[in-house]
């Protein structure tokens, strides 16, 4: 037994992830730059703000060495808003609230604009494109540079519970944040529940089903389900899609017949 | 990060700048996620991997040095030399450990999905490297009803393979032991009292393959990274017909084989 874990990354992994996304911290004492093997973190000077992954602030923090700024999103009013989307507005009854733009990808406020995806260079000279965690998603911004509406990042759930049990003082209102937090993991775990019924989709060859703007521990908990219900469903409809299949194929080898048949029918009169 | 930031890092050469270094850490992050989220093991990516022990390897040379100087300054009774010190041991440690949970988890992803469908994985390697020796050999052996023949002749031999992709080279020679190890315990155990033509391994008795791989028809979880990604049909070359389009930023269930492509050129990301 080399490894016990089933597929997919697991709830556990999936907070392991969340670590690495990167907030803000203001420094309470000096502490020098330092090469990691996840990338170099930047001295830290009070009390000039810096930039960490949320495992080094939240190591930080308990030892008293930082505070961590929260991240705009993570603000009783901002998750309200999100509240409101999420439970009212009619483009979401069915939906989750969009997520926070791609690099390259046009706001929600500019939907006309053709996303642009720009692509870093790894070293063996492939393309890369940036995804959470490894945006900064979570950084405090001041609020010139934040003109797009607050969104729910990838890992919220995990971000913001980790934030409230380590960081609770930084954080404005921190039992209206817990309960805002609470609803609206029960308003998008009923959507996810209700979305059951269009799984059919993503169990034919070709098909799929959205869920655009879901969050890595909502997607770990109904990954199981999910995965199982739409296998299930392509097992039950193997053979007909087997049976499409060749039906198609056949269509394309009459075609073909049929083009040679026109061209003998031509043929026999003359 | 702009054009010269790239420019720069690429410059650099291997392992040299910190900047590679946190790219690195993303890809191997992202290849960890997607090698726990499929079906089949997914292609070894040999440079990044010798770039990640090689940063494992230093990074565990700077650590023990700091560890030592750091009991030098005890032993010299000087701890207002440098209060930081046991910060930024414990600091490096935890990044270190966290990269070698991912290497670890990665590898042992990896063994258990190879120790799953060994014989698939040995077969698959043994026909792309076919050369007309071995093909011949193996068509003898499957003629002939020699009596003497056991499970083990079925596994085939790949010690003369120069690409073991999608496998490393540890990992092929593995999964041969392994294979060759069973076939010998199935011999031994209940195989050896069978009639000498039920003894193979790689039957293909009635057009059915016994050897079962990896399902690449599961459903995986995809966050389209490109501006526009179609998924195909089917997964096979040829005429491919194109199912749903996912937009930038979309996540989509859909199956593995039609993303397999997009996955490859870097426009998906599995979750």
């Amino acid at each position: 037994m080399a490894f016990p874990l089933p597929r997919g990354i697991i709830a556990s992994e999936i907070a392991f992830l969340a670590e690495m996304e990167t907030v803000t911290i203001v420094p309470r004492q000096r502490l020098e730059g330092l090469e990691l093997l996840g990338g170099p973190v930047e001295p830290l000077i009070p009390p000039r703000r810096a930039s960490l992954p949320l495992w080094l602030a939240l190591l930080l923090k308990r030892q008293r060495r930082a505070n961590i700024m929260p991240p705009p999103w993570l603000h009783p009013d901002s998750l309200s808003l999100i509240l409101e989307v999420e439970s009212q507005h009619q483009d979401y009854k069915n939906a989750f609230s969009p997520p926070p733009p791609l690099p390259g990808q046009p706001s929600i406020r500019d939907q006309g604009l053709a996303p642009t995806a720009r692509p870093q260079y790894t070293l063996d000279g492939n393309r890369y494109y940036a995804a959470p965690p490894f945006l900064p998603q979570n950084t405090a911004q001041t609020a010139v540079s934040s003109r797009d509406p607050p969104a729910l990042p990838y890992h919220w759930v995990e971000v913001g519970n980790m934030l409230l049990d380590a960081a609770s003082d930084d954080l404005v209102d921190p039992d209206q944040i817990r309960r805002l937090l609470k609803d609206l993991r029960e308003v998008r775990m009923a959507k996810m529940r209700s979305g059951v019924d269009v799984l059919d989709d993503a169990a034919i060859g070709g098909g799929g089903v959205a869920l655009t703007g879901v969050g890595a521990m909502e997607l770990g908990e109904e990954r199981g389900f999910l995965s199982g219900v739409v296998d299930g469903l392509r097992k039950i409809g193997a053979s007909k899609e087997q049976a499409r299949r060749e039906q198609l194929a056949e269509q394309r080898a009459n075609g073909g017949y049929d083009g040679t048949q026109d061209e003998e029918e031509d043929y026999m009169e003359f | 990060m702009d054009i010269d930031d790239i420019l720069a890092s690429v410059d650099r050469g291997p392992g040299a700048s910190p900047e590679s270094a946190a790219l690195d850490h993303q890809q191997l992050t992202r290849f960890w996620i997607a090698e726990r989220a499929v079906s089949e093991v997914l292609p070894w990516p040999a440079p990044l991997m010798e770039r990640m022990m090689d940063r494992v390897r230093i990074q565990i040379e700077t650590i023990e040095d700091l560890a030592a100087s750091s009991a030098d300054t005890v032993s010299n009774s000087n701890t207002s030399h440098n209060p930081n010190l046991n910060l930024r041991l414990s600091i490096l440690q935890t990044d270190l450990a966290r990269t070698q949970y991912i290497l670890r988890s990665l590898l042992r992803a990896r063994l258990a999905k190879l120790t799953k469908h060994s014989m698939h994985y040995l077969v698959q390697l043994a026909s792309r490297n076919k050369n007309p020796l071995s093909s011949a050999s193996q068509s003898q052996s499957q003629s002939s009803t020699n009596p003497n023949t056991t499970p083990e002749d079925s596994v085939p031999d790949i010690s003369a393979l120069v690409d073991t992709a999608p496998l490393s080279g540890p990992e092929t020679s593995f999964v041969h032991a392994h294979q060759t190890l069973l076939a010998g315990h199935y011999g031994g155990s209940f195989l050896g009292a069978f009639p000498p033509q039920l003894r193979r391994l790689d039957d293909n008795a009635g057009g059915t393959s016994m050897v079962q791989g990896p399902e690449t028809r599961e459903v995986v979880f995809v966050r389209c990274l490109g501006a526009e990604v179609p998924v195909f049909v089917d997964g096979e070359d040829g005429e491919q017909d194109v199912g749903v389009v996912m937009r930038m930023g979309d996540v989509w269930v859909v199956r593995w084989e039609g993303v397999r492509r997009a996955w490859e050129r870097g426009e998906v990301e599995l979750l």
